[in-house]
């Protein structure tokens, strides 16, 4: 090879590498002026149990705040802003969930979390949050101790950053209560789970029922990998109850009502929003007809911000349902989207105005898919609206909606 | 605590005990060959419940048949299918992962089984549901009514009788029945207790040891799959879960009665049954799973040869 | 046939060699035509990091088929580099990262048609060298590790590689996407079996061996160094200390397991007694105990909490064995969360708060060091989990000091002759139950203390933590990295528990594979990935090669870490 072919090849090279337009791999500049659009990112997380057993919960609160920030893109609900989700799977676990909320908190434009499902694996997740002053709005975590503290009689709000629309059981367990008494039953026997949702709603039922006149015949427990409830049922059956109160979840409750009315005990079981749930009627078969549970927020059909949201739900073309918590992710997504609308056109980045963006949370006030929603100065939704619902022929049916 | 009461609950522990039994007969039957705990015989009897409900699936998921069509077609059918796939996912797992550890150190074949034990859960979790017309295995799915069985009582004075707790002490009548016949009276079940007794001698005997112990497997199988059944119709649904403590407990009965003895796996069933019924009448529900184990401890540590009495004391 | 094929041997190996150069060219090439994928592919005459690591491969194959040219001038390296397999490993390694690289540009940009030719170049000539390298004939046993060499090269070697894990770590903990972690991954493995094939792994660990203070000094320096090259992100901190405190307590069951023989399927309780112990002695207002006291006392009351539940679980040990045992620890594990559960102050005293737990345990403050807040250090931001794996870091330390004592002293030797016979080692005069009793409480101590700093970094410890599933992942650590070694032990914790937070995509298909693996591994490599030589021979005792290769190792091992001791003599 003489010396001109080289230079023949170096020069085309130089025109191929000239019409490829391509530049070295030292000029990156180009990558973040290519984008076009000037909007700024913001990120809302969510940490919920995207795998294993309660999946199915977790992708109906993943997809409830992917709506939200669809919605909100496309009415540019923020000027300059594109509003983006950072979805976290937990695993229902702690260690993992801490992973989750290390990884969310560690990326500057994260400016708020929707999660978790379960209280307990909110424990660990809320102080990594606050740490990095991220408001999380729970759409499902009942434990009292979340807002209120240690001592329930002395509250003293923990981490400023918490917020949540549920009901905690301390609402949901007398209003239960309530409307049991209202319909004249006095004796009342309660079985839980031993976990934190079913006993802390136990607990807080059997406050209000005994400090109101009714009597609490008969206090089990069950193992929620057992299958078979009939000792505990029989046991029950011996002190004449008028109802069975259930502090839990539906893959247990429909299975105990079905066995207690097979075993002849033949009175309806209460349950919270554990129960409000399709798969409990599935489970119970007929003999769940009868059978009673608390959920938080008026019923769907009577609220048109609800059906708005079950609509576009719908339309959305996701993959599962929404579940008995999507409504409220929903509507903590757009908590955290109007905090944002007040504290972000102006913002130069999300970090540096993460204290404000907690700050606004605490201030909202909108109706949303489940009512209305602005907090008290613990981080609870204000609302406390709570409906009964009573399975007939066959389907959930709101039966009475009321303030706890 | 008065009469009735007494036999509810004494009803209660003897068809939660039946369950047991059938299932502890299949670890027995294994341990007492080729001793070792097949960790994974809860799944067996998990995959057993699944294969009746698969067969009420393929016939149309009848809700309305007379209740002798019922019972006397279906359920059999029924029955059928679950032992099929629980004899036939048994014996693959013997195949497959059991035999090739053979003369290995104890502690790989039982490893291995713990491996077994989640895949198999995890399987029927992930990949039952896609069968075309299964309902979200991911969840609890209510077992076929039978109509005949399912929501009647038999009124004994003043003790009601769930007819699904009659089935399930029945099956474990005939099961067991079936079984002294097989060990007892026939060719292949002598010489199934001659390889329990000494393999090796066996084998000089001219015993094919691999067709003895896939036997051994086969039958703790079947008597598994219908536990499932029974399991169906007594509890009223079926998880992929449902394996893990239902075997659990069944071991614990299988080393009650005497591991390696199956008169001594349904005693220990039933006697675990009647323990557990009544653990939670007179003391505190959450404290019944804990007496159990203590028992499964005690009985472990001061008296491995179990109530009937071991074949093989020497384990412990 | 193969004699024509060694007639064909040179014109083979040029082949190969030219094929290579070439495929070292295709990195100056774009491989993808979207910039999203992987590290942005699309350059001419820029290539990508992951280009490059392409390159590497095919240089190493490319050197190590030409290398025949000059066996003259390579002295005594000719012989003791396997260089034939190098040159296989290489190439079909280059091959099937290239493979890996073009799945996941397909992938991530949607479709084939986003690959450009130079990838498939690049994959086509790589698969030429291996193929060369294939049909060349094979090399005898690299001998490598047999080489002497200075002490000072070791070292460095010892030093090279501890940065080279270093840097792999970091690069591939901070990749955000699933398809560059993989692909780096392969590399990774890649990198590992051409080590393997031409002998340099043998060599390493036998400069290991030699110089074991500088290995353990390095490993721990490395770990120190690992938050610095996180630029001041917690996420992966996180991820480690969960593979810490996994790892302490898995060290803890390797000595019951791994040395005793003993096995144990209710682990998880001894970390739960230590998490629990810790978090009721806390200052979190949901603790029942409440006492003021310094940390290093909290860790050492958790710990002999911990082994006094051993001592409990682990005197039926006297009576109970093989599989019946663990029926009796699963039962205990079982037990421990039941109870955990029902101390709650309704059905049995109120020391736990039943399922609630303990939650916000208040950080650890260390003379005015908080270890909840984010400390400027060296120009990086180190956060709360930063500080929680230093401390981890001095936790698993302690662990690893204490099990490596402990198994090579006369104790560690009485266990291994409890789990090869028990009774030819009672009757050789070992105290087998004080031993046995002694494992259990040892190894549930240093379980314990894993769990007492767990409670504070987690700051939140509840009974559902601790469910039989976590007592088989931890059996599994232990089974699938070796039983009895510690290297094994912590490779076991890290893929199980890192690999599940990282490759997210397959997350509920977690369990179904990792029920496979442990089925399939008992099945084929029952002594985990990394084998106690003794316990190998175990499981693979009609193997006479195996077993001959062992007594050679540990003669050579020998005569080499006892230089005085003359080498014919021995063999």
């Amino acid at each position: 090879m003489n010396r001109n072919h080289l230079r023949v090849g170096a020069a085309a090279v130089a025109a191929l590498l000239a019409f490829a337009g391509c530049g070295a791999r030292s000029d990156t500049t180009d990558e973040s002026t290519s984008g076009g659009d000037a909007n700024k990112t913001v990120k809302i997380g969510v940490i919920a149990p995207l795998s294993g057993d309660l999946s199915s919960f977790g992708a109906g609160i993943r997809n409830s705040v992917e709506l939200a920030i669809r919605e909100a893109n496309e009415s540019g609900a923020i000027p300059g802003w594109t509003i983006e989700l950072a979805a976290e799977d937990d695993q229902a676990t702690p260690d993992v969930g801490q992973n989750a909320a290390t990884k969310l908190a560690g990326d500057d434009t994260v400016a708020g979390v929707v999660g978790t499902m379960n209280s307990s694996v909110a424990q660990p997740v809320i102080p990594v949050l606050d740490a990095a002053n991220i408001p999380m709005v729970s759409p499902a975590n009942t434990l009292p101790a979340l807002t209120k503290g240690a001592d329930l009689t002395n509250p003293v709000r923990p981490n400023a950053n918490f917020f949540r629309l549920c009901a905690s059981d301390d609402k949901q367990g007398p209003f239960a209560a309530q409307y049991l008494l209202d319909s004249g039953i006095t004796k009342v026997a309660t079985v839980h789970d031993k976990k934190v949702y079913g006993k802390g709603l136990v607990d807080e039922f059997a406050k209000y029922f005994e400090a109101n006149g009714g009597e609490i015949v008969a206090a089990e427990t069950i193992n929620p990998d057992d299958k078979d409830y009939n000792t505990v049922i029989t046991k029950i059956k011996e002190a004449n109850p008028e109802a069975i109160y259930y502090g839990g979840e539906s893959p247990q409750a429909g299975p105990l009502s079905a066995q207690a009315k097979a075993a002849g005990l033949n009175v309806p079981l209460m349950g919270g929003d554990g129960l409000y749930d399709a798969s409990f009627i599935d489970l119970a078969g007929a003999a769940g007809e009868g059978d009673l549970a608390t959920s938080v927020g008026a019923p769907v059909d009577t609220l048109a911000s609800a059906k708005a949201f079950v609509d576009a739900y719908n339309a959305a073309g996701f993959d599962s349902g929404y579940s008995a918590y999507g409504a409220y992710a929903y509507d903590a997504a757009n908590t955290i989207i109007e905090a944002l609308k007040v504290t972000l056109p102006g913002a130069a980045d999300v970090k540096s105005v993460r204290a404000q963006i907690v700050e606004a949370v605490g201030k909202v006030s909108f109706t949303g898919a489940t009512g209305d929603i602005a907090f008290d100065e613990f981080g609870d939704n204000k609302s406390r609206v709570l409906t009964v619902y009573k399975v007939e022929s066959g389907a959930w049916t709101p039966v009475k909606s009321g303030e706890a | 605590m008065n009469v009735t009461l007494f036999f509810e609950q004494l009803v209660n522990g003897l068809s939660l005990g039946s369950l047991y039994a059938l299932i502890a007969v299949g670890y027995t039957v294994v341990y007492g060959i080729i001793q070792l705990i097949n960790f994974a015989h809860g799944e067996i009897f998990m995959v057993g419940a699944f294969g009746a409900y698969t067969v009420w699936m393929v016939v149309g998921s009848p809700t309305a048949l007379s209740w002798p069509m019922a019972l006397f077609v279906l359920l059999p059918a029924m029955i059928l299918g679950g032992v099929v796939l629980s004899v036939g996912t048994a014996l693959a797992t013997e195949r497959f992962a059991y035999r090739p550890l053979r003369g290995a150190p104890r502690l790989a074949p039982l490893i291995s089984a713990i491996g077994i034990s989640v895949f198999l859960q995890e399987f029927v979790r992930l990949f039952y549901r896609k069968l075309p017309g299964a309902p979200d295995s991911k969840r609890a799915i209510p077992f076929p009514r039978i109509e005949g069985i399912t929501g009647h009582s038999l009124q004994v004075g003043a003790v009601a009788i769930k007819l699904s707790s009659v089935f399930t002490v029945v099956a474990l009548a005939v099961c067991t029945a079936f079984l002294w016949y097989y060990i007892n009276k026939t060719k292949t079940g002598r010489a199934m207790v001659a390889t329990s007794q000494d393999p090796d001698t066996a084998r000089l005997m001219g015993i094919d040891v691999d067709a003895v112990i896939m036997r051994a497997f086969a039958v703790g199988a079947g008597l598994a799959a219908v536990a499932g059944v029974a399991h169906g119709l007594y509890i009223g649904n079926i998880d992929f879960k449902m394996g893990f403590m239902a075997g659990l407990k069944a071991f614990t009965a299988a080393v009650l009665g005497g591991i390696g003895n199956i008169n001594g796996a349904v005693v220990g069933g039933l006697v675990l049954g009647i323990v557990e019924s009544f653990a939670a009448q007179l003391g505190n529900s959450a404290w019944k799973d804990v007496w159990a184990f203590v028992i499964l401890i005690l009985v472990l540590v001061f008296r491995p040869q179990g109530i009937l009495g071991a074949k093989v004391a020497d384990r412990a | 046939m193969t004699e024509k094929l060694l007639a064909r041997a040179g014109a083979v190996r040029v082949a190969g060699v030219v094929a290579a150069a070439l495929g070292l060219v295709t990195v100056l090439l774009p491989w993808a035509y979207g910039k999203t994928a992987l590290d942005n592919m699309t350059y001419f005459f820029g290539p990508s990091f992951l280009q490059l690591c392409y390159a590497i491969l095919l240089l190493v194959a490319l050197v190590a088929l030409a290398a025949k040219w000059f066996r003259g001038r390579l002295g005594r390296f000719a012989k003791a580099v396997a260089w034939a397999d190098t040159a296989k490993a290489a190439g079909l390694g280059a091959a099937g990262y290239a493979l890996a690289c073009l799945v996941a540009i397909a992938v991530q940009n949607g479709g084939l048609v986003m690959i450009e030719p130079g990838g498939w170049a690049a994959f086509g000539l790589a698969l030429v060298t291996g193929g060369a390298a294939l049909v060349l004939p094979g090399s005898a046993k690299p001998t490598l590790g047999k080489l002497k060499s200075p002490p000072w090269v070791q070292i460095l070697a010892i030093a090279a590689a501890m940065a080279v894990v270093l840097f792999a770590a970091a690069y591939e903990l901070n990749r955000a996407d699933i398809e560059d972690f993989l692909v780096f991954g392969c590399f990774a493995v890649a990198v590992v079996v051409v080590g393997r094939a031409a002998g340099l792994f043998g060599w390493l660990s036998l400069a290991a061996a030699n110089n074991r203070r500088v290995l353990s000094l390095a490993a721990f320096a490395v770990a120190f160094a690992f938050p610095f090259t996180q630029n001041g992100s917690d996420a992966n901190m996180s991820v480690a200390n969960q593979v810490l405190i996994f790892a302490a307590t898995a060290m803890g069951l390797n000595i019951v397991v791994g040395l005793v023989g003993l096995l144990d399927m209710g682990y998880i309780a001894f970390l739960g007694a230590g998490a629990f112990t810790a978090a009721v002695l806390s200052k979190s207002a949901f603790a029942t105990l409440s006492v003021d006291l310094p940390f290093p006392v909290t860790v050492l009351i958790s710990g002999v909490v911990a082994s006094l539940l051993g001592l409990l679980i682990g005197t039926p040990t006297l009576r109970v064995s093989g599989d019946y045992l663990a029926i009796v620890t699963l039962a205990f594990g079982e037990i421990f969360r039941i109870t955990m559960n029902n101390l709650d102050g309704v059905d049995g005293p109120n020391i736990t708060n039943g399922s609630n737990g303990v939650p916000a345990i208040p950080n650890l403050d260390f003379f005015g060091f908080n270890l909840g807040q984010v400390h400027h250090f060296l120009g990086v931001d180190l956060g709360r989990q930063s500080n929680y794996y230093w401390l981890l870091l001095v936790v698993i330390a302690v662990v690893i000091v204490v099990f490596s004592n402990l198994a090579h002293s006369r104790i560690g030797r009485g266990w291994v002759a409890i789990r090869e016979d028990e009774l030819a080692a009672e009757a050789m005069g070992v105290n087998t139950f004080a031993l046995k009793l002694l494992a259990f409480a040892g190894g549930a101590f240093l379980a314990g203390m894993a769990g007492s700093v767990k409670a504070y970094r987690d700051t939140a410890v509840s009974p559902d933590q601790f469910v039989f599933l976590e007592s088989a992942f931890l059996l599994a650590a232990v089974v699938l990295g070796g039983m009895g070694t510690i290297g094994g032990v912590l490779i076991g914790a890290t893929l199980l528990k890192l690999l599940p937070e990282k490759l997210r995509f397959f997350e509920d298909y977690r369990l179904l594979l990792f029920g496979a693996l442990m089925v399939l591994m008992m099945r084929f490599r029952p002594e985990g990935i990394v084998a106690d030589e003794r316990r190998q021979l175990e499981f693979h005792d009609a193997d006479e090669e195996l077993a001959e290769e062992v007594e050679e190792d540990l003669v050579s091992h020998h005569s080499l870490l006892n230089p005085e001791t003359d080498r014919g003599a021995v063999a």
